[in-house]
Parts: structure tokens; C-alpha cells; sequence
């Protein structure tokens, strides 16, 4: 049974076309990325998905979703307990506290948690917007580039850390980024998207746990090169 | 230490310049007193109690129709800014009042309010509206989408997505229409005191022309010049307390 389920999805914007022709499926607890060149309609996908924009065909998705965002991810004007708390109104005092407190601890902000993001690192930062969606237990988490702007060796601790948190919440995320080897470190299958429609799939075969040695082998090499050629000679 | 006497070292000079023009015989001292005649005039104000009197008839005019015309402005920026249809209805109107001068309408307030304190609450009021609603508008036009977007994702309550996103998103600019506000409430408050008041550092420095009090005319100017450099820095000092982030936010 599909956790997410997409037919024939198209959305048009002022007479331009910015998806057409989509079918997805992603299953219970599945890691799905999304890679493609800039303009090929990647973010339009998730923000069709989270019914953000109009769109038409069918899209069927659990209710409960969280986004995160490359721009904007957090409220610059709360602070890190703040923003994981934001909307977490209907719970009563002690169960926020407590869930502010786990997610906290999820995102290693403790020692930080009265800090307003402006004050933290852009690591720092996504990881508040990263627990802040988990703290709502989506059953599906969409993710924009949200490593889209940190630094190589950030995004590297990043992705480490993203994975372990899956492994534990086992989320069904749909991850879009521009980064072939960040898709095939972090996902279970890679689609690729090209001038507004999905062209190409594959599986990423690497056991789970991952860890960063997996990106040194011959075989995440060919499959990144795979995925690579895919998008470039790609015309549409 | 340093930032001390560069604050104080040109109040200084300057003072002792202007001491020495007025005493060297090429101005007249009547019209032109030395800073020395000026502080006594003020004692002298100060001593009678009209200085505070007149001070607190101004200040209570300046804050309470900044209040209010910050509050409309506020309020109707963030309805124009995020609502569509309120911005269709109100624009016109709000568009055909903004190029007129505040200062134009006092007569009218006048005739319709008479000279009590009201009018003049008024008077500011509908001067420090414009830029505040302006600012409010812009500032409520110009939030990220991502920031609504994740709101609605995180809670389904549009008066919470209100208060705690769209209220704070716009602050920055809310806050820059307010200080220009200030400003405004001061020239406003010493024009509507010119005609028809009885008190205030306008009222002061006007009857002060006609009894050909330079002096005390000098001592008004420089309380109201002071009283608008305190205020302007009381609100920098205030925000900052209030809302932390919002230094940070240039970076």
C-alpha cells in the first residue's frame, strides 16, 4: 500500500508549464530523492505534494506532512525552543515541554535552546526546522535543499546525522536536492526529473546503516555517474 | 571614555563659540544671547514651572497621538498588506489623503475640534497614520511565502499565524514606520500648539516671539530638540529590548 500516491499530476502557472505528466508512489516509511537541474520543476513538486499551490490531477498524501525549507526553514524571531514548540498549542503545558525537550535533544541544541537563529550555525539552524516538522510526528516529511546552503563538510555531518534520525522516526520523506551524491547517500530510490517530468529511476542498492565510507566505493561511483548522465543528456 | 568626550567635546565648542560671537559686539545680544543668558532663561523656566508644565503638555499630546496613529496604522497596513480585497477598498481613499501636508489640516481640526488637547491628538495622529500604515503595508506585503506556508503546516489557528508569523515578519518594518512616526509627532505637536494652545513648548516659543524673549525662545527650542533625540533613542533602546532578534536580522 503507497504512502503517497500521485496520477497524472500537471501544474500550470500563468499559462507556463512547471510539472506535467507526474506519476509517483512512495511507500510507508520509504526515503525518496529527487534530483534534477534548477527550473526542472523539483520544488513545484513538493509544493504541489503539500497542496501549497493548485495543481490538477490526484495526489493522495496522509494528512498530517511537514515541510522543510531551504530558505526561511525557521522564525527568525523565536528562539530555538520557540520555534520547535510553534504549534504545538493543543498539547497541554508538560507534554510540549517534554516534546520541545526531546526535539532539542534530537537536534544536539541543548546547550542552545534559548538562542535565536540568527545567533546559530546554518547547520544549527536546519536542524531546528528538521525537528521542529518532527515534533508535529508528520507521517510524511518533504524536504526542499534543505542542505542546499551549508558548506561541504557541514552538509557531510548533515546528512550522517539526517540519516540516523530516520532510521529511528522510519518517516516517509521525499527529499529534493541538486546533489546526485547527497540523493544516493541519503535515499532508497532516486528520481530524476527533467524538464518537468520524471525520466529516470534507480534504486540505490547500499545497506542500511549507511556511513560515509559507502561514498568511496566503486559502485556509489557508477551509480552517481548513472544518475549524472541521466540529467545531462537529458533533451527535452 | 572616548565616545564620552566625542559625544560632549563638539556641545562644547560649540557653545563657547557661540558665547564668544554673541559677546564680541558684531550681533545683537537681544537677538542673538549667549548660551550663558539662554541657561538662565531656562533656570528661570524651570524655577516658575512652566518648563514642566509645558513639557508635560507636549509629551502627553506626542505619545498619546503617536499611540493611536500607530495602532490605525498597524492595524489597517496589516489588513491592506494581507488582504487583497481590504487593499482594493481602503487604497483609493488612503492614496488620495497621503499627499496632503499634515500640517494643512490643522485649521480643520480645528474648526471641528476646537483647541483642546483632542484636536491636537488628532492632528498627530493623522499625520503619524501614513508612514506607519505605509511601512505596515509593505512590511506585511514582502513576508516570505515559506514563512506562511510552514505556519499553516504547523497550525491550523489564522489568528495564531497572525499574532506569532505575520505580526513579527512585518515588525522590522512596522517598527521603521513607527520611528518615522516620532519624527512626524513632533513637528505636528509644536505646529498644532502655534494656534489655539495655551500649553506646550510650541505655545512657549510662540508667546516667547511675542514678548521678544529670544532667550527663552532658545531654551524652548533646544528642550523640543532634545525632547525628540531622547524619544528617538528611548524607542531604539525600547525595541531592542522588546524584540531581541531583531538586531541580528540584517546579518
Amino acid at each position: 500500500m503507497s504512502h503517497i500516491a500521485v496520477k497524472n499530476l500537471a501544474v500550470h502557472y500563468d499559462g507556463y508549464c512547471a510539472l506535467k505528466d507526474i506519476e509517483f508512489e512512495a511507500g510507508k516509511g520509504e526515503f525518496v530523492a529527487i534530483v534534477g537541474k534548477s527550473g526542472s520543476g523539483k520544488t513545484t513538486f513538493l509544493h504541489a505534494l503539500a497542496h501549497f499551490i493548485p495543481f490538477s490531477g490526484e495526489i493522495a498524501v496522509p494528512k498530517n506532512v511537514g515541510m522543510v525549507f531551504q530558505h526561511y526553514a525557521v522564525f527568525p524571531w523565536f528562539t530555538a525552543s520557540e520555534n520547535i514548540g510553534f504549534g504545538l498549542g493543543d498539547k497541554s503545558g508538560n507534554e510540549r515541554v517534554q516534546i520541545v525537550r526531546e526535539h532539542l535533544k534530537l537536534a544536539e541544541l541543548e546547550d542552545k535552546k534559548d538562542k535565536y537563529p540568527a545567533e546559530l550555525s546554518g547547520g544549527q539552524v536546519q536542524r531546528i526546522a528538521i525537528a521542529r516538522s518532527l515534533a508535529h510526528n508528520p507521517e510524511v516529511l518533504l524536504m526542499d535543499e534543505p542542505y542546499g546552503a551549508l558548506d561541504a563538510y557541514t552538509r557531510d555531518k548533515m546528512q550522517q546525522w539526517l540519516l540516523d534520525v530516520w532510521a529511528t522516526h522510519k518517516k516517509t520523506v521525499v527529499y529534493v536536492t541538486h546533489d546526485i551524491e547527497e540523493a544516493v547517500f541519503l535515499a532508497d530510490r532516486v528520481l530524476v526529473l527533467n524538464h518537468h517530468k520524471f525520466t529516470k529511476e534507480f534504486m540505490v542498492p547500499f545497506a542500511r546503516p549507511r556511513h560515509e565510507e559507502v561514498k568511496f566505493t566503486p559502485e556509489f561511483s557508477r551509480l552517481r555517474k548513472e544518475i549524472f548522465e541521466s540529467i545531462n543528456s537529458f533533451e527535452g | 571614555m572616548k565616545r564620552f568626550l566625542w559625544f560632549t567635546l563638539p556641545i562644547v565648542l560649540t557653545l563657547v563659540l557661540w558665547e564668544i560671537i554673541s559677546r564680541s559686539g558684531f550681533v545683537s545680544p537681544a537677538l542673538f544671547p549667549p548660551p550663558s543668558k539662554v541657561a538662565v532663561a531656562l533656570w528661570g523656566m524651570i524655577t516658575a514651572g512652566t518648563l514642566f508644565s509645558d513639557l508635560r503638555a507636549s509629551l502627553w499630546r506626542i505619545v498619546a497621538g503617536l499611540f493611536v496613529g500607530s495602532a490605525v496604522g498597524i492595524f489597517i497596513g496589516l489588513l491592506t498588506g494581507r488582504m487583497k480585497s481590504f487593499a482594493n477598498a481602503l487604497s483609493p481613499i488612503i492614496q488620495i489623503l497621503r499627499p496632503l501636508p499634515p500640517v494643512a489640516i490643522i485649521p480643520l481640526v480645528i474648526v471641528w475640534f476646537g483647541i483642546d488637547d483632542g484636536a491636537k491628538i488628532f492632528s498627530i495622529a493623522f499625520a503619524v497614520f501614513f508612514p506607519v500604515w505605509i511601512n505596515t503595508h509593505i512590511g506585511a506585503r514582502q513576508i516570505p511565502q515559506a514563512f506562511l506556508w510552514g505556519a499553516k503546516l504547523l497550525t491550523a489557528s489564522s489568528m495564531k499565524i497572525f499574532r506569532e508569523v505575520i505580526f513579527p515578519a512585518a515588525l522590522p518594518f512596522i517598527i521603521a514606520g513607527v520611528r518615522t512616526g516620532i519624527a512626524i509627532a513632533f513637528i505636528m505637536v509644536f505646529v498644532s500648539e502655534l494656534a489655539g494652545a495655551s500649553s506646550g513648548l510650541g505655545y512657549r516659543i510662540s508667546i516667547t516671539h511675542l514678548a521678544y524673549r529670544i532667550d527663552e525662545m532658545i531654551a524652548a527650542l533646544i528642550m523640543l530638540g532634545a525632547l525628540g533625540a531622547i524619544a528617538d533613542q528611548l524607542f531604539v533602546f525600547g525595541t531592542r529590548k522588546l524584540f531581541p532578534w531583531i538586531k541580528f536580522s540584517s546579518k
